[in-house]
Parts: structure tokens; C-alpha cells; sequence
């Protein structure tokens, strides 16, 4: 690992005794902030990096500074980099990078709006995290902030929207309460007729205070609340939540634990994509394939009920393992229901392949390019959709995705096809996932015993390859060993700029199964 | 389009001619108070504060357990020493009020080793579940019928209330043979079923959802996060917490998330062609 530090110090042109390996995978680095954009550069451009988080944090109290962090993949190293780099209170501000590093932008703007640290040179440094009428000044996540703090509203609710001109244009607004059972949003569509020439976001209708409320629960409670940060992916939270605390504490999640993880994740893998592919025929209103779609969704989530206690599988992740083993009779019910599961899904695809009808309505709509995906930063199934090889299981392994041999799907088209194309090629690598592992489950207890108290002043990273994308999860603590900073990234916050990038050219109609075939979450990414 | 027909034919139904009843110990903690210590170890374990210790006087203390921000998790359940909480099989579980969805118990604490010894089962405030039951019927009666058209609204929700409520209209459940629709606009609704917590930044849009809702209106409120707050709490800087803090609720669906039988359950009692019921306590 050693020779990791090396290279990237070689890369990065700093010291090699800069570079320390805080955890195993984890590569950290104290930089100044003046510094981050070059650094930017040469881990993007050398090291073929890949930001995927980008946050702050305020440790006034310790050091009477804030500090920054950014969050890097590299792949080719199977290691994350940490570049951190402290704030002076009495000049609030940091290079911006987001002008030439487009999955930074809202990051940015969200460490402006939450911490009152302005992103110098910025190209759009707007709110993005809080709606108009809140006052400025509410940063809600320094520490001086109270939890309960009722923050008044400010007069003057009027979002920004970039005005889009021109002859037979007109604005279309929709939400952020929909016709559907989704969640809320607010979508500002500019057309012409029917195509659409622009679209524009408001989010954050749906922002809880998730990572305020996780400084004020015990630690032992964090992990019901990451299991509410978006609720089709519990398992995948609460395990990079989990992660994040088991590096901090260093703590060993045993064999069986960890297989029984991989079943978790892959179970949600599925039950998640069976409806999105379902919701996906609804949406071009092919009725046969989407009831038969939501029917295979039932059969699984009862299935899970039955083995492991809850539908969509929640409580079942614990810190140091899993909750609840999975035994003999249970393996034997889940075994025969995916065999099962297998032969139909396989139908289901070949039935939406094969119309027409369903064909017309998904080639060729709402492409996302190679080139905007990876300038934009985009994750998980929409990364790999548009082309993009990348994967946390194979890149950066966690629990026992190393000792399993599975196919990365990945499609070149970047339109709704390709997306769901990936999604079913994704589910019957998950089959072949829960058939090995179910047939290899190690003999050990499923969880490790937990500490009272976890080491003071520490921080670690959690990570998961969840269904929708990568989870990440930054766990610091305080002087009395609880909880003093959780950031929060889903997939959902970088790729929702992915969406805005596939809509336009698109009429209107097709956006609502352009929009299904990201699937994001609105939860995950108001937090 | 013969494999279509085919494939409708071979299916057959799937719609569960009474998808109701009850699962084993799937259900909301009981707490068997009589072997109830007032020890507190419950309260501690509750992520949510869903059971609360009041003490009262020096040698008096109140235990009380709130299905409205209980969010199943059973972390109470291990760490009951006494064994005195179990788990219910009762997954239809809805109320018309808040106070109905709580149990409390009085306790009579030595002053000397802390040991509570238990007294008596209080009073909940406010009306009976059969008195409230009368008085929505009485609102709605003549007016919404036999039938029920939703507008579901997410104030706040992590979405995992609406993968219940979507799961509701699959063909297992069906809910549109029970006279129920989810229609687009609240123009056209009856009822709003609203998921939680309401946000600072989904207030406004919901009151406004509101007031588009032609009367008589009935708005039932889902899951732990909509009847409480959950685990979110209630009252911090982005989140007020549970619907009734902006809106009159009539139906309260506890749970986290309430599966789709208990919202179906929920739906016909908000019609008034069911009555609440808190289940077996």
C-alpha cells in the first residue's frame, strides 16, 4: 500500500511523508486551501480521480478553524484521497473549482449555504440548499447553531429561474407536489412547443436537517436515522453509515456478517430495479409488463419479510455485522424464490425488448453523453448507462464483493434504454451473486461486539456501491468520542445535473420516463 | 402480442381476496406494565422518543409509549430486562388522534433503591376511538360515499411511506376495487394522505395543497415521520414534524413505514366503512 502513497505523491507533487494511509483505502492528505485547485488538476488528470464528495466541517472549538474536504476516487489504486484543508474563520472563503470541475458545483454552494464559507469564483454561486426565505446567515451546520433554532422566514420566495426567451417560448412549471406518488421537487421547463429547450431544478423541498439531527443522536441511534436518509435504500446507508463507524472504531465485521451483508445490498439491488423497470413500461403505458413487473417487486419484498423481518429490509443492518442471521429454512425460501424470480424476470425483459411500442418510446430518448457523464461527475447505474466503468464493488471492494466473481454492466447508448438495459443486466448479476453466496456462507457469527465509547477526535469513511450508485459517509467525532460530523452523499446528488443534461431536446411527454430512467432520489439528495 | 395474451392468461389473479389480517411479531411494542420496573432502559434504547419517563412527584413516576413515533425497530424489546415488552401481531393499526395511538402508566418509585412498582393505566385526553370514530362519520356522512379519491402528498418523507402507498395500487392489493383513487390534483381529491415530517420548505406547498382541496376534506397522516415527526423529531430548524402541526389530521397510520395493508386499512377508515383500532395492548 505503501507504493500507492508513492505514486500519488509523485503525482500530486508533494511529499511522500505528507501522505498518510488514515485507514486501509483511505489516502489522506492536509493541504492548504490555496493549494486545491492545482491538486484538483493533477488528481483528475494524472491519477484519473474522480470527486465524489465535497464538504465541510467546523472544528472551531478544537483547532478555532473550519476545514474543508474533498473526497476523491482513484480507481486504479482501489483508494479514496482526502485532501483537507483548514478555513480561517476571519476569511470565510475557498477556491472554487466547480468552473472546470462541474461535480463540484453544488457541493460548493451547499458548504456556502450550510457553513458560510464562500466558494471564490464560482460560476453560479447561488443558494442551493436553502429556499429564499431563509435569511442569510442561517448556516445551519456550524456548531453554534442550535438544532431547534426556529429560523424566521424572509419576505420574497422567488426562486431565480434563468429566464428563457424567444418566439412561441413559454415556461412550463411542475411540482413540487406531483400528479404521481413521488417525492417533491420543483421542475421549470422551457419549450417550444413541445420539445424542450431548457430545464431547470429547485430541490431541497424535502431538506430534514439529516446531518444536524446525527450530531445530536447517540452514536448506537445513528444508524436508524441513515436508514431514513432515503428509504429505498436503507440497507445501503445504514451499511455505508456501518462502515464508516467500524473504520473509525476499528472494528471487525466477521465472515458471515459481511456475506450476509452482500445478500442485503444485492436483495435491495433487485427489488429496486424490478420496479424502476416496471415504473418504466408504466410510463409508456405498456400495462401487461409493468403489473407483471410490480407483481415480481411484491413477491420479492415478501420474501424478504419473511426471511429477514421486514419488507423492505430495514433493521437489518447493525454496526459490527448484521441483525439478524439468516437461517437454513430461510436461505432455503429465498433460494427457491429467486430460481423462480430468475425465469420470470428473464421473461419480463424479453417482452419490453421485443415491442415495439416499448422500443420506440426509450431508443434514442434522454441521451446522456460519455463526455457530459464523466465531466459532470455522474455515478452508478446512470454512469454506466452512459458508458462510464465504474463501480465501488470492484473499485473500491467492501465486505465480500472481493472474494465473488461478477460483471460490471456497462452500455454505451446513454438513453433510457441503456439505462434500463443496465438495470436488467445488473439484476441477473445480482442472481448470480445471492446463488454464489448462498451456497457460501462462512460459519462465523454474523456481528462483532461493539465498544461503549469510539476513539475520541477520530473520522473515517464509509462507502457502498448501493443500487442507485455509490453512498458515502464521513464519520468524525468529538473529544467524548460521539458523533460530531456526518456528511452524507447519495448518488442522487450527483446526478441529478445529469438529468438536466438529457431532458432538453427531448418534448415533454418523454420526460417523465427520462426522469424514471435516473430514478433519483429526492430524500437522499435534500438530506 | 400473443405472448401478451398468453402470459395475461397463464398469470391468472393475483389480487388477494382479503389482504388483511394479522402477522406474527410484525406488529408495535406491547409493554406489559405489571412487570414494568420503571427502570428506564427502554426509554434510553428509544431512537425516537417514542417511550418517554415523566417522574411526577419525588415517588411517582409516568412511563408512556407513543405508536406514533415508534418506528418498529424493537431496540426496546432487547433491552427490557424484565422481558416486559413484546411484540404485537397487529400491522392495522390506525387512530384518530395522537393520544389514542399512546398508553401511559403511573408508578409508584422507591425512594431508596429507584425501583418503580406499577400503579395504574391513565387516561389518554381527548375522545374514545368509538366517539371519534361517530364524529368523522358524522363530518363526511352522504358526502365522499363509498368512494375515495387521494391526493398523496410528501412533505418530508424519506420515501419509503411512498414505496408502501405505490405498493398499495399493485395487483396484490388493488386498492381501487375498495372504491379508492389516486387521482393528480388535489382539485379532484377527498382526501390527502400526507407523508412526514413537514419540512420547513414543503409547508407552504402543502398548506396551499390544502386549501385546492374542495370540502368536506379528510387528510390522513402516514408513517411515524407524519404522525410524530419520527426520527427526525419535531421542531427543528428544517423539519416542524408530524402533519398535525399544520394541518387537522382525522386518520393518524403509525409505522415505519406502514406496511400496505395498514394504509389500505387506514384509506377505509378515513371512509368511515372501517373503524380505527390500536390493537391488542
Amino acid at each position: 500500500m505503501r507504493s500507492n502513497a508513492a505514486t500519488v505523491a509523485a503525482a500530486l507533487q508533494v511529499p511522500e511523508e505528507d501522505i498518510r494511509e488514515g485507514r486501509p483505502g483511505e489516502l489522506v492528505l492536509d493541504v492548504n486551501a490555496q493549494a486545491l485547485p492545482g491538486l484538483a488538476d493533477r488528481v483528475s488528470q494524472e491519477l484519473e480521480g474522480r470527486l465524489m464528495s465535497l464538504f465541510a466541517s467546523d472544528e472551531r472549538d478544537q483547532t478555532a478553524q473550519f476545514r474543508l474536504h474533498y473526497v476523491w476516487s482513484l480507481p486504479r489504486f482501489q483508494t479514496f484521497l482526502l485532501l483537507s484543508a483548514p478555513i480561517n474563520p476571519a476569511r470565510p472563503s475557498f477556491p472554487s473549482i466547480a468552473a472546470k470541475y462541474p461535480a463540484a458545483n453544488w457541493f460548493e454552494r451547499e458548504v456556502m449555504d450550510l457553513y458560510g464559507l464562500v466558494p471564490d469564483g464560482h460560476p453560479n454561486p447561488t443558494r442551493v440548499a436553502l429556499h429564499e426565505d431563509w435569511p442569510d446567515g442561517a448556516w445551519a451546520l456550524r456548531k453554534d447553531f442550535p438544532e431547534d433554532r426556529n429560523v424566521p422566514r424572509v419576505p420574497g420566495d422567488h426562486h431565480p429561474f434563468r429566464p428563457v426567451t424567444g418566439e412561441g417560448v413559454f415556461e412550463v412549471p411542475v411540482g413540487p407536489v406531483h400528479a404521481g406518488i413521488i417525492e417533491p421537487g420543483h421542475f421549470r421547463f422551457g419549450v417550444a412547443g413541445e420539445p424542450v429547450l431548457y430545464l431547470q431544478l429547485r430541490l431541497f423541498y424535502v431538506h430534514k436537517g439529516i446531518e444536524k439531527r446525527f450530531e445530536r443522536l447517540p452514536w448506537r441511534h445513528g444508524l436508524f436515522l441513515a436508514e431514513s436518509i432515503s428509504g429505498d435504500t436503507a440497507v445501503g446507508h445504514a451499511l455505508a453509515f456501518a462502515h464508516a463507524i467500524e473504520r473509525l472504531g476499528n472494528l471487525e465485521v466477521p465472515p458471515r456478517g459481511q456475506a450476509l451483508r452482500v445478500i442485503l445490498l444485492e436483495l435491495e439491488r433487485i427489488y429496486n430495479h424490478i420496479a424502476d423497470i416496471g415504473a418504466l413500461a408504466t410510463d409508456v403505458a405498456f400495462t401487461v409488463p409493468a403489473s407483471r413487473a410490480q407483481a415480481l417487486r411484491e413477491g420479492l419484498v415478501r420474501t424478504q419479510d419473511q426471511v429477514f423481518g421486514n419488507r423492505l429490509l430495514r433493521g437489518t443492518i447493525a454496526v459490527g455485522g448484521v441483525k439478524r442471521d439468516l437461517l437454513p429454512e430461510g436461505r432455503e425460501v429465498l433460494r427457491t424464490h429467486l430460481r423462480a424470480f430468475g425465469k420470470e424476470f428473464e421473461r419480463l425483459i424479453a417482452l419490453l425488448v421485443d415491442a415495439g411500442t416499448f422500443t420506440d418510446r426509450v431508443d434514442g430518448t434522454g441521451i446522456l453523453t460519455r463526455q457530459a457523464a464523466l465531466d459532470l461527475g455522474i455515478v452508478g447505474v446512470a454512469a454506466r448507462a452512459s458508458g462510464v466503468d465504474a463501480d465501488l464493488r470492484r473499485d473500491h471492494p467492501h465486505d465480500a464483493y472481493e472474494s465473488l466473481q461478477f460483471k460490471i454492466p456497462v452500455e454505451d447508448g446513454g438513453d433510457v434504454r441503456a439505462r434500463l438495459m443496465v438495470r436488467a443486466r445488473e439484476v441477473e448479476q445480482s442472481l448470480e451473486i445471492l446463488d454464489q453466496i448462498l451456497d457460501s456462507l462462512p460459519d462465523t457469527t454474523c456481528a462483532t461486539e461493539l465498544p461503549e465509547h469510539l476513539p475520541p477526535r477520530a473520522s473515517a469513511l464509509g462507502w457502498v456501491e448501493a443500487w442507485r450508485g455509490p453512498c458515502t459517509h464521513f464519520v468524525a467525532t468529538d473529544e467524548r468520542g460521539e458523533i460530531a460530523r456526518v456528511k452524507v452523499t447519495d448518488p442522487s446528488f450527483l446526478n441529478w445535473p445529469g438529468l438536466v443534461h438529457a431532458v432538453p431536446g427531448n418534448i415533454i411527454p418523454d420526460f417523465p420516463v427520462i426522469n424514471k430512467s435516473f430514478n433519483l432520489s429526492y430524500s437522499g439528495n435534500d438530506r | 402480442m400473443l405472448g401478451i395474451i398468453s402470459k395475461s392468461l397463464r398469470t391468472g389473479t393475483l389480487t388477494e381476496a382479503d389482504p388483511f389480517g394479522g402477522h406474527a411479531s410484525f406488529g408495535f411494542p406491547v409493554m406489559d406494565f405489571s412487570r414494568c420496573t420503571a427502570c428506564d432502559e427502554c426509554v434510553r434504547s428509544c431512537p425516537t422518543g417514542a417511550i418517554r419517563a415523566v417522574p411526577t412527584t419525588p415517588d411517582g413516576k409516568l412511563i408512556s409509549l407513543s405508536y406514533a413515533s415508534c418506528i418498529q425497530c424493537r431496540a426496546c424489546v432487547a433491552a427490557c430486562p424484565e422481558q416486559a415488552i413484546s411484540v404485537s401481531t397487529d400491522v392495522e393499526v390506525a387512530a384518530y388522534s395522537r393520544e389514542q395511538l399512546a398508553r401511559t402508566a403511573s408508578f409508584d418509585v422507591d425512594p431508596v433503591t429507584g425501583r418503580g412498582t406499577f400503579r395504574q393505566v391513565e387516561l389518554e385526553a381527548g375522545l374514545s376511538l368509538a366517539d371519534a370514530a361517530a364524529r368523522l362519520k358524522e363530518r363526511i356522512r352522504g358526502r365522499l360515499g363509498r368512494s375515495l379519491h387521494v391526493r398523496q402528498v410528501d412533505a418530508g418523507s424519506c420515501n419509503g411511506c411512498e414505496l408502501e402507498i405505490a405498493a398499495t395500487t399493485n395487483p396484490f392489493y388493488d386498492l381501487e376495487r375498495f372504491g379508492i383513487h389516486f387521482v393528480a390534483s388535489p382539485r379532484h381529491a377527498d382526501a390527502l394522505l400526507v407523508t412526514g415530517p413537514v419540512t420547513r420548505n414543503m409547508e407552504a406547498a402543502l398548506r396551499r395543497t390544502y386549501e385546492a382541496t374542495p370540502e368536506p376534506r379528510v387528510v390522513v397522516a402516514v408513517g411515524a415521520c407524519g404522525c410524530s415527526g419520527g426520527i427526525f423529531g419535531e421542531g427543528t430548524y428544517a423539519a416542524l414534524g408530524g402533519v398535525d402541526r399544520v394541518l387537522p389530521v382525522d386518520v393518524y397510520i403509525p409505522g415505519c413505514p406502514p406496511r400496505p395493508q395498514a394504509i389500505l386499512n387506514g384509506l377505509l377508515v378515513a371512509m368511515g366503512v372501517r373503524e380505527a383500532r390500536v390493537g391488542t395492548r
